[in-house]
């Protein structure tokens, strides 16, 4: 019986449904000390954008119940820099090798993509970061309007032939429509979700932790809400889905994938157990053996009451 | 490969009202540890806490932290039982350098104490001269005093009345000469022993502090500002678990 845990996201074939979330493994230089990342379907690199970014202020992580908010603010080294330093290495890690590009305006992903075209036989997919919710022009703004998805992610189809993931934002009234406006626009797969917008306050200073005041919540507190978007859109999109959202075992990955997800992103987990994609993958090949089937075939097999 | 340990307590006892060490099995830490790095710990809260190591025991494979409680996270911690098993990642970070033939100044502010008495260790048992200043608000808030040292209390109920460059000013001239400063305390006080080892021409190293996550250097949320080296660009935003936590004095933009 055949009980691989190998997924597809379309034309992307992956290893495993496991993909390291942007912002939460930088290009995986330091993971790559605590564990071979050649187990992972792929690692999406910390968010791009044109220029360098020195990112938010002071504090920039607050903890909550379950969870975490962060205001890192897009730091990144700009992606020339990345090309030229660190694409080469992410090229030899031996997983799938995604490039999350963040702007601030439609000229702005324009250029990213022109950029990156050129290197496409060292890219899988471009993850295309619609969501941000700590940087004040472009990102969630963009992803919080159909009609602004569907301009850019058209516009960038037709710039490149390299598989285009839309990263949306959970900040929105109606997943759906964001979702579909990608589909429209021509993109490959969705990333449902990047983080929900907080708060959290210090009540002896009577201030907002975070120096930002805002930022982008995480953690296994937002998994019920990933995975509600994530089956939602699975009910109207014909292209797969990328779940993320508070994963930390085998057990999370199996809901998300049975709610409609195709391969799923790891992020705030490897902040607190940075070899925890071993024990998941171990345990998803137990589960699939055990079960005796392909774990991609769970994909949006969930029977809604 | 690096690896997130389990290990066992081995040792709690309270320092004073409210500062407990604890004392670690884990021989790979204790093997690798330098002075001014850290661990990360973990409790029933959501992330792991960051500790400076405060003392090894290489024969014995154990290494101790300081646990001052200030919240839920380090009251749970400072609560920790013998035979506990509890996960811990490091040593984490980049220590001071100590090379042999130089003398050296330590210089510990309140939790400060516990990476200086690591410091303090190592010097010792390579037999490099130096001096240990420490700085405590009162005489309530002194652990890990030695007679040897140089103390001083905010207050003036024990010690030196005054704060650590209070303290320094006693130290004689020609001990002074060539020394490196290493010190681990609140910011203002580091950036007042910074400024007081420039104006005797001495090379001074500091330890950054910043609210932390991972402790890795993946998450980028512990940022220290650093004169950048890039020209055209005033500063970058260094991570203090990885890069850091140690940085040259004159790197840091206050």
């Amino acid at each position: 019986m055949s009980s691989s845990i190998s997924v597809n996201v379309g034309k992307v074939e992956l290893k495993s449904p496991l993909i390291l979330a942007s912002g939460t493994c930088n290009f995986g230089h330091e993971l790559s000390e605590y564990y071979d990342l050649s187990i992972l379907g792929g690692l999406s690199s910390k968010g791009l954008t044109i220029k360098p970014r020195v990112g938010n202020e002071g504090v920039r992580v607050a903890e909550t119940a379950a969870g975490m908010l962060n205001s890192v603010g897009l730091q990144n080294p700009g992606v020339d820099y990345f090309i030229e330093n660190d694409l080469d290495y992410m090229n030899s890690l031996g997983c799938g090798r995604i490039i999350n590009v963040a702007g601030h305006s439609f000229d702005d992903y324009v250029a990213m993509i022109e950029k990156l075209d050129p290197h496409k036989d060292k890219i899988d997919a471009l993850e295309i970061n619609l969501s941000c919710p700590n940087v004040k022009a472009g990102c969630m703004s963009i992803g919080s309007d159909p009609e602004q998805i569907k301009l850019i992610v058209s516009a960038l189809r037709e710039r490149t032939d390299l598989p285009l993931w839309i990263k949306l934002t959970p900040n929105v009234t109606d997943i759906k429509t964001m979702a579909l406006a990608a589909q429209e626009g021509g993109a490959d797969a969705v990333v449902l979700i990047n983080t929900l917008l907080g708060m959290a306050v210090d009540i002896k200073t009577r201030r907002p932790i975070l120096r930002n005041n805002t930022g982008g919540y995480s953690g296994p507190a937002v998994k019920p809400v990933a995975i509600r978007m994530v089956s939602e859109c699975y009910q109207v999109l014909d292209i797969p889905i990328i779940g993320c959202g508070g994963i930390m075992n085998y057990e999370d990955v199996i809901e998300f994938m049975l709610a409609g997800a195709s391969a799923v992103e790891i992020g705030t987990a490897s902040l607190i157990h940075p070899a925890c994609p071993v024990d998941i993958t171990r345990d998803l090949e137990n589960w699939c053996r055990e079960q005796g089937e392909d774990l991609k075939s769970l994909t949006g097999t969930l029977k809604l009451w | 490969m690096k690896k997130e340990y389990s290990c066992k307590v081995i040792s709690r006892c309270m320092l004073n009202a409210d500062t407990a060490y604890i004392e670690i099995k884990c021989p790979e830490i204790a093997n690798e540890a330098n002075p001014g790095q850290f661990v990360n710990i973990s409790c029933s809260r959501f992330l792991k806490r960051p500790f400076g190591i405060a003392s090894v025991n290489k024969a014995e494979g154990t290494f101790k932290i300081g646990v001052k409680v200030v919240g839920k996270g380090t009251t749970e911690i400072a609560a920790f039982e013998e035979n506990q098993e509890i996960s811990v990642l490091g040593p984490l970070g980049n220590g001071f350098t100590i090379e042999e033939g130089k003398k050296y100044i330590l210089v510990a502010g309140g939790t400060g104490v516990f990476p200086i008495n690591f410091a303090h260790e190592v010097l010792t048992s390579k037999a490099i001269v130096h001096t240990v200043v420490e700085g405590f608000r009162c005489k309530e808030q002194i652990v890990l005093n030695d007679p040897s040292y140089i103390l001083t209390t905010d207050n003036g109920d024990a010690g030196i009345h005054g704060n650590c460059c209070n303290g320094l000013d006693t130290i004689p001239e020609e001990k002074l000469k060539d020394s490196v400063v290493m010190c681990v305390g609140p910011l203002p006080m580091m950036k007042a022993v910074g400024n007081w080892a420039a104006s005797h021409g001495l090379k001074c190293f500091v330890s950054m502090e910043q609210r932390m996550a991972c402790g890795i250097g993946i998450c980028l949320v512990c940022i220290c500002k650093i004169k950048a080296e890039k020209e055209g660009q005033e500063f970058e935003h260094k991570r203090c678990c990885k890069d850091g936590p140690v940085f040259p004095y004159e790197e840091v933009i206050w």
